[in-house]
């Protein structure tokens, strides 16, 4: 049996631009919640998202469908991300940070009918203090975490977005764990 | 047991992936290593609060859901929605389609003759502002281009504003979120339109 993505993925081959549509409706917001966590910065998460569809829209052809749809867009998605984070040069997270208040949780965070002065200040402050602990992983363990915590993945399933042997996405769960744990240490 | 060994298993039972009879045996450990205690106490609050804090729904309100996919649809290559009108049409009308099939042939030298001719050309009325580097013109961005702006055979790439229409003549177009066009955005396959042409001609001409 064939799943509901494959399925729109081959209409979308023949042409059928609602069918790509809903492509795009299932997995837009999902992507955008990753690599929003991976860049934190909405204008870059964006982006991807387009660029993630872009390609997807053009490779339709050579997609497999003995892979999983979501295996193969997660992994077109992380791949831009890690290119991105790459590309950044070690001043940009700082200069992020200065520039990019809006993408700074909190204040974004918060449904706006609760945005009081209040639950504003506290979440803002748990929130930046994950959002350095995440920051400041490196790409590939923060590609696994975002994975794992976010998408709620199982280690066989990053490991094929990833493509790397699932004791290679177990090793980089256990150590990034442990970074964050001491990241964390004084706040837990 | 061994420390090390246990801080290996805490985190594999935080995957769920430990045994069930080494799960007992961690639980002993942990009632009499103090530090160890401590260390799986930690790390079961970050999994706590990685889980709780990385997914917040409000990260993207709906209007921004449905501006990001208006961006990403609109940026369908014409080309293939083009074709597919054609073939519905095709199967619409048997009769032509011997006529069409001439005409697919005819469209294969027009492609190529079209494809001889890929030099880029832009026109517009403010071109100072523009970055060109190969086939790809860049409004960059927060510059602002006063008129319109026309880019033959290359791929334009708008981060910035255009007050005025955009047109694409045989190329791509890509807008970033920061884009701003006030005017109208045209995306024009010349090869096609001229075998659109030719082949509503060959039906008229058969017709009659
Ligand atoms: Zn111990």
């Amino acid at each position: 049996m064939k799943s509901l993505e494959a399925r729109l993925a081959r209409l979308a081959l023949k042409g059928d631009q609602s069918a790509f549509a809903e492509l795009v409706g299932l997995y837009q917001d999902k992507l955008y919640h990753m690599a929003y966590r991976m860049l934190y910065n909405r204008q870059e998460a964006e982006d991807v998202v387009q660029d993630t569809f872009l390609r997807v829209y053009k490779n339709l052809e050579r997609y497999d469908d003995s892979l999983k749809f979501s295996t193969w867009i997660y992994r077109i998605a992380t791949n831009l991300c890690i290119d991105r984070l790459r590309k950044r040069k070690p001043s940009y997270s700082l200069d992020a940070e200065s520039n990019d208040h809006e993408g700074l949780d909190g204040y974004s965070m918060i449904p706006s009918d609760n945005r009081t002065p209040e639950s504003e200040l506290l979440l803002s402050e748990t929130q930046h203090i994950i959002h350095q602990a995440i920051e400041t992983l490196p790409a590939k363990y923060k590609s696994v975490m975002v994975l794992r915590y976010l998408q709620d993945m199982s280690l066989q399933e990053i490991g094929d977005v990833l493509e790397v042997p699932v004791t290679t996405v177990k090793t980089r769960v256990h150590r990034g764990r442990e970074f964050l744990r001491k990241k964390l240490e004084h706040k837990l | 047991m061994n420390c090390n060994v246990a801080i290996v298993w805490m985190h594999d039972y935080l995957d769920s992936e430990l045994p069930r009879d080494d799960v007992l045996q961690l639980k002993n450990h942990l009632l009499s290593c103090t530090a160890c205690r401590v260390r799986y106490e930690q790390l079961e609050r970050t999994e706590a609060l990685m889980r709780s804090k990385m997914d917040s729904p409000a990260i993207m309100d709906s209007e921004q859901s449905a501006r990001l996919t208006q961006r990403i649809v609109s940026q369908f290559p014409a080309k293939r929605r083009r074709a597919t009108g054609w073939t519905r049409w095709i199967r619409k009308h048997p009769a032509v389609s011997v006529a069409a099939l001439f005409a697919i042939v005819m469209f294969s030298s027009f492609v190529t003759m079209w494809q001889q001719d890929t030099q880029l050309s832009i026109s517009g009325a403010d071109l100072a502002q523009l970055v060109i580097d190969g086939d790809t013109v860049t409004v960059p961005e927060g510059v602002h281009i006063q008129g319109d702006l026309t880019i033959e055979n290359g791929k334009a790439n708008v981060l910035g504003d255009v007050e005025g229409n955009v047109t694409v003549i045989d190329g791509q177009l890509y807008q970033a979120s920061t884009a701003h066009i006030s005017g109208q955005v045209k995306k024009i396959d010349q090869a096609l339109d001229w075998f659109w042409y030719k082949v509503t001609q060959s039906i008229s001409s058969l017709a009659y």
